[in-house]
């Protein structure tokens, strides 16, 4: 993991009080489409135009600062100077304890600046012909580019509270999303799942806060010296023990790792993932694939020195260590599934579940630009190819079954071309596309790791599968006949253009991140990037490359054998059903996950309310009861004392009292005689209280 | 104190005297045959750039009169001084611009320029460190706000209301000079500094039931002031009528320079001797057998301060269940309100804490307040009365104005993220930390149960602007200035309650670090 930080030395820190432009006008870019949400909120329901327009345009504007600040962070890269700029500013004050909020430009934030709001950008240009027919069009361009706000404001944060707040509004607009056609049960089922799936993360994330600013007394990331991912508040939280061998900067890491494994769908809350794809097309290829999943990602790149404290020289942390075999589990696990899904989006889902297993696997290993690079590049490939399945469910008549599907490779040819890039990239096709480069530098990261060579067998086999059931939905789509109802047709260009554009990017941003040129790296890690040939040369990479390039071509290769040129009728068993049925039958359940959390966790949820409300009913409810009776029996005692003891005259006092309007209503006669008296009757009251008082 | 130093302190006072000089030639001279409306702009634009010029006179006050403890120090300037009368000449600003399109005199020249002298004595009062200076400071702005309430001379009400007023505000006066001339008598100097020295003195000690009776007397004179139970009887007749302006004006000017004068008192109470004795007693052994308790100033005055916050909390808050007008629901809050700022004063730090935190809530409760009588204002001049039915279907008469009194309401009753929450809180938390446990803990839950009291009345008056159905659907028109104003009495609800640390930085900048 450690091969190439020693290359060249760091560069020199910025001076902490040289705030530029750019960072100081950072919050415009979460801002405006915040805004523009809100605006587009007010407009009444017909305006489609103008909503798009609204929607498109700010985060144009929110590209074009974010592409300012990436300028302003690369010269400070080439002029050998460490970029880090915040702003803070206190929130709440009480007493001497006070909660700061700030926003943080460096190089992490600038390149996921530039991702978030690009990718974004197309994705709004695809949306606006993907949901043209669609009643609600102001609506849905109102969530997107709350989303968007959001988002952005996840990636600018300088303060994990307000991190948490944004992540929590990425959350809620991704409830709204997932459910935008919420007349569909499954969709309004499929947003519920995720909003409470990954409420079980933000709880533990949530804690983890809370832990962090009783230990440290701030949220601020980064704060001169005083930041809580600073080595002075670092230090003093791995002094801290929290039990079980753990420091509290382990625990506290596990904890927001917690977090990001819900957003994320790392194992095991990855269940709201797939279940999402009922959503639009747009919103799976945004939120699900290249953003807001990817918000655990960046969050644990953000907070990787406290990930990583207490780590010695190649060593590593128990909270990365966690990370690690979490990742690659996920990864291998969700392409198992992926293996055995017939609906198109399913299977991309379940691809984006093991490429976020790859990218948590790289930040355990291999530190923030490996797993960062992952994020990026797929990111690309990914909302390529589910605007791709987006541009077939829309030519094949919102039809998603793979199996009625065929041959589009003729009725969509630059579907298909554009779709092959997509998923060779995905596919880790060796040299050409990036995806190869990034999931190189995850494999290579995992075989110099130090713990254990667990994972990297695991992200090999891995690979073998993605590379196999990319095949086999390819094959599926686009070969073989036609085996759909109506004729299929090729998408207008304004879905088409988009795709074009994310494809040539799937192919070049490879690049960035080639052994010999790591320039992504480096940007990330302030090092100097210099162009060298010779770093193939380094012992073990070659043969690596070549492993790679063996597995990816052996998936291919084994999937075209399977099922290149055939075309099975829908009702058919699959290939691989009839040859192993009982594995088949497991893995296209989805390994029966969702129905192990149904007899376990649901159930004893289920069985819980049941209790709590026979508590309710019966306990709770007969001890107010007996209260009550108790009260009623005491009131009839009252009562009766009352009608037999007390006389008539005082009686017809309290009678005359209450037509007075009580006790207030006699003080406050309106005659100012009554109110002197009074006022001369406290003053007694008042100083006799105090001389009694003063007595011994 | 020389007379130079006298003049600077008192440039703002100056400023506003002849702000209402000029407003009462130029109303009662040039425009005298000019319309109505003309005139009320007129008026209120000059006594709007009144407060604007002694707001630009405060710097020149010069500084360095903070806690000197001599014996010649008649006026403070900077630290609480100046946050309540930079409050006070912004609120009066505010209720100038709420006469708008008022029609319930003709003399607005006398009107404003009265308004101008009472703020004048807010000035005053808030920096005053003299007992003869806050009796004058007192009387003027009391002498104001009599002439202000009886100001709708058509109205039998009005003149009602401030019959009893001047009558119940008299006595008290008379209370407060008795009490101060007993002061005087026990300490022999009528400098607020030079008084708490002197309770350590001989003198105090033997006279100690007579220093009882006169800091009695001056509770009774200053919670007239600010309506704490029990002296607050005049509030709900006075503010039921009252012109709308003049009963704004009352329930925030006069309130944030009455609070401004007792943190002066219970300042110079805490600050004697550094702060060491303040909260000392003293076991005065006379002979062999009998001891007696001495509780000196700060001691006693906190026991009076403690006593009244329990009855206005309770009183101010049950009474006003029971109120159908709206203004007699808001003279309650008021009490209520007054009461809890009054916890705060019985148990002050030494440290600014206390002060930042109650200028904290009676700024922002002022300029809720304010905000509250305009949209009560409206509502009366619309339906002729100001009853809770008034108030049906308020949104769909005029949304904008229902938005204002939902946002003012819900943060009176103290509901985050707006500003009534963060005064609340501030206020508990300064509580607490003085007497964290006992009596202090105690009366904080009290408060905050009280509170929650206080949103049923509340939310009674939104239910009706929002839920209820409507008996009468023909819409309100509002003065576009009145509107400015009120919707930017609700924006500053909203924006500093969402960013409090906004107003309790700029309070904390009045004050040297200690």
């Amino acid at each position: 993991m450690l091969m190439q930080e020693e290359v060249t030395a760091a560069f020199h820190p910025q001076n902490q009080c040289l705030v530029g432009f750019a960072a100081r006008s950072l919050w415009l870019i979460p801002a405006v489409p915040i805004v523009a949400s809100g605006v587009i909120a007010l407009l009444r329901q017909p305006r489609r135009a103008l909503a798009a327009g609204l929607a498109i345009g700010s985060l144009s504007v929110s590209l074009f600062f974010s592409l300012m600040a990436f300028a302003h962070v690369l010269a400070g890269w080439m002029n050998s100077v460490a970029v880090r700029e915040t702003v803070n500013f206190t929130w709440i004050q009480v007493g001497s304890a006070h909660v700061d909020l700030g926003w943080v430009l460096d190089p992490l934030s600038a390149v996921m600046l530039v991702m978030v709001s690009f990718v974004g950008l197309l994705i709004f240009i695809y949306s606006v012909g993907y949901m043209a027919h669609d009643v609600n069009f102001t609506r849905f361009f109102c969530f997107l580019s709350l989303f968007a706000g959001a988002m952005l404001g996840v990636v600018i944060s300088n303060s994990l509270l307000l991190l948490f707040m944004c992540w929590e509004l990425v959350g809620l607009t991704s409830y709204l999303l997932i459910g935008f056609w919420y007349h569909k049960p499954p969709a309004a089922a499929a947003a519920k799942k995720a909003f409470m799936t990954t409420r079980v993360g933000d709880v533990f994330f949530l804690l983890g806060m809370v832990w962090l600013f009783a230990q440290t007394g701030t949220l601020l990331f980064y704060n001169g010296g005083a930041g809580s991912m600073e080595p002075l508040k670092l230090g003093a939280l791995l002094a801290s023990p929290a039990g079980l061998g753990l420091s509290a900067a382990g625990a506290i890491g596990l904890l927001i790792f917690a977090g990001a494994a819900g957003k994320s769908g790392q194992l095991p809350l990855h269940v709201w993932l797939p279940d999402a794809m009922e959503g639009p097309t747009p919103v799976s290829a945004l939120i699900h694939a290249a953003t807001m999943v990817a918000a655990g990602v960046y969050l644990i790149a953000r907070v990787y020195p406290l990930m990583q404290a207490g780590a010695l020289a190649g060593g590593t942390t128990t909270a990365l260590t966690v990370v690690t075999w979490v990742g690659a589990s996920t990864a291998v696990f969700a392409a198992l599934i992926a293996v055995a899904q017939n609906d198109i989006k399913r299977i991309l889902a379940y691809s984006t579940v093991s490429q976020l297993g790859y990218m948590m696997a790289g930040l355990g290993m291999g530190g923030v630009a490996v797993g960062m690079f992952h994020l990026i590049t797929h990111a690309f490939f990914k909302a390529l190819l589910f605007m791709g399945a987006g541009s077939v469910i829309h030519g094949c008549h919102e039809e998603q079954d793979v199996r009625h599907m065929g041959a589009l490779r003729k009725a969509m040819p630059l579907t298909f071309l554009t779709y092959a890039v997509g998923m060779l990239a995905l596919c880790g096709f060796p040299l050409l596309f990036s995806g190869f480069w990034s999931k190189d530098g995850i494999l290579e990261a995992a075989q110099h790791w130090s713990v254990a060579k667990g994972p990297f067998y695991m992200l090999v086999f891995g690979a073998l599968l993605t590379a196999f059931y990319m095949t086999r939905q390819v094959a599926y789509v686009f070969f073989g006949e036609w085996r759909g109802h109506k004729t299929a047709h090729e998408s207008p260009a304004v879905m088409t253009m988009p795709l074009a554009i994310l494809a040539f990017f799937a192919v070049a941003l490879g690049a960035i991140g080639t052994p010999a040129w790591p320039w992504f790296k480096a940007f990330l890690s302030d090092h100097a990037a210099g162009f060298e040939m010779a770093r193939f040369g380094e012992p073990g990479l070659l043969p690596l490359m070549g492993t790679s390039t063996l597995v990816v071509f052996l998936g291919l290769g084994l999937g075209w054998w399977i099922y290149g040129g055939k075309s099975p009728a829908a009702e058919e068993p699959d290939a691989l059903e009839r040859a192993i049925p009982l594995a088949w039958g497991w893995l296209h359940n989805k390994l029966y996950v969702d129905e192990l959390y149904g007899a376990t966790v649901i159930a004893f949820y289920g069985w819980w309310a049941k209790v709590a409300d026979w508590l309710d009913r019966c306990v709770w409810g007969g001890v107010v009861t007996s209260v009550a009776w108790l009260f009623r029996g005491w009131a009839q005692l009252n009562r009766l004392i009352d009608i037999h003891w007390v006389d008539g005259g005082f009686d017809k006092g309290c009678e005359e009292l209450a037509s007075g309007g009580g006790l207030l209503a006699r003080v406050q006669t309106g005659r100012v005689q009554t109110y002197l008296r009074l006022l001369a009757l406290a003053v007694v009251v008042l100083a006799a209280i105090l001389i009694w008082s003063g007595r011994g | 104190m020389n007379f130079a130093d006298l003049f600077r302190a008192t440039l703002p006072e100056t400023a506003l005297e002849i702000a209402a000089l000029v407003v009462l030639v130029v109303d009662l001279g040039f425009l005298r045959k000019a319309a109505l409306n003309l005139r009320v702009a007129v008026a209120a634009l000059l006594g709007v750039a009144g407060c604007a010029a002694a707001l630009w006179m405060l710097p020149f006050q010069g500084l360095g009169f903070v806690y000197s403890g001599t014996g010649e120090l008649l006026l403070a300037s900077g630290g609480s001084s100046a946050v309540a009368q930079i409050g006070i000449l912004l609120l009066t600003a505010l209720t100038l611009l709420l006469l708008a399109d008022s029609t319930f005199t003709r003399h607005v020249g006398e009107y404003v320029a009265v308004v101008l002298m009472a703020a004048a004595g807010g000035l005053l009062i808030s920096a005053a460190q003299d007992l003869l200076v806050i009796f004058i400071g007192l009387e003027l702005l009391s002498l104001g706000l009599y002439i202000l309430t009886a100001f709708a001379k058509k109205s039998g009400r009005s003149a009602e209301a401030a019959m009893k007023y001047y009558l119940f505000g008299g006595m008290s006066a008379a209370f407060l000079l008795f009490g101060f001339s007993y002061l005087y008598g026990i300490a022999g100097s009528t400098n607020l500094h030079q008084i708490m020295l002197a309770m350590y003195e001989w003198n105090a000690f033997r006279a100690a039931p007579l220093l009882y009776v006169s800091l009695v007397m001056i509770a009774a004179g200053l919670g007239f002031k600010v309506a704490a139970v029990p002296f607050h009887l005049w509030a709900p007749d006075t503010y039921e009528g009252a012109p709308a302006p003049a009963a704004a004006f009352i329930a925030s000017v006069s309130k944030v320079a009455s609070f401004a004068l007792l943190i002066s008192i219970s300042t110079a109470a805490m600050h004697v001797f550094g702060g060491l004795n303040a909260m000392v007693t003293f076991e005065v052994h006379s002979g062999a057998v009998a001891t007696q308790n001495y509780l000196g100033f700060a001691v006693s005055w906190s026991m009076i301060l403690a006593v009244l916050p329990v009855a206005s909390m309770v009183l101010g808050n049950l009474a006003a269940l029971a109120q159908v007008s709206v203004r007699r629901l808001l003279a309650y809050s008021a009490i209520a309100h007054a009461g809890y700022m009054l916890l705060g004063l019985a148990y002050f730090s030494y440290t600014p804490r206390s002060a930042e935190a109650i200028l904290y809530y009676v700024l922002t409760y002022g300029l809720t307040t304010v905000g509250a009588f305009g949209v009560v204002g409206v509502v009366e001049r619309a339906t002729g009365s100001d009853r809770l039915d008034a108030f049906l279907g308020l949104h769909k008469r005029n949304p904008l104005l229902a938005v204002v009194l939902l946002v003012l309401f819900l943060s009176l009753a103290g509901i985050p993220p707006l500003v009534g929450f963060w005064a609340k809180f501030n206020l508990f938390a300064a509580v607490l930390q003085v007497y964290p446990t006992g009596a202090g803990l105690g009366l904080v839950v009290l408060a905050v149960g009280m509170s929650a009291v206080s949103l049923y009345y509340y939310l009674q008056v939104l239910k009706r602007a929002y839920v209820m159905s409507a008996v009468d659907d023909t819409p309100i028109a509002v003065h576009p200035v009145t509107l400015a104003v009120l919707l930017l009495v609700a924006t500053g609800a909203v924006l500093l309650g969402c960013f409090p640390a906004l107003l309790q930085g700029w309070i904390a900048g009045f004050y040297p670090g200690l």
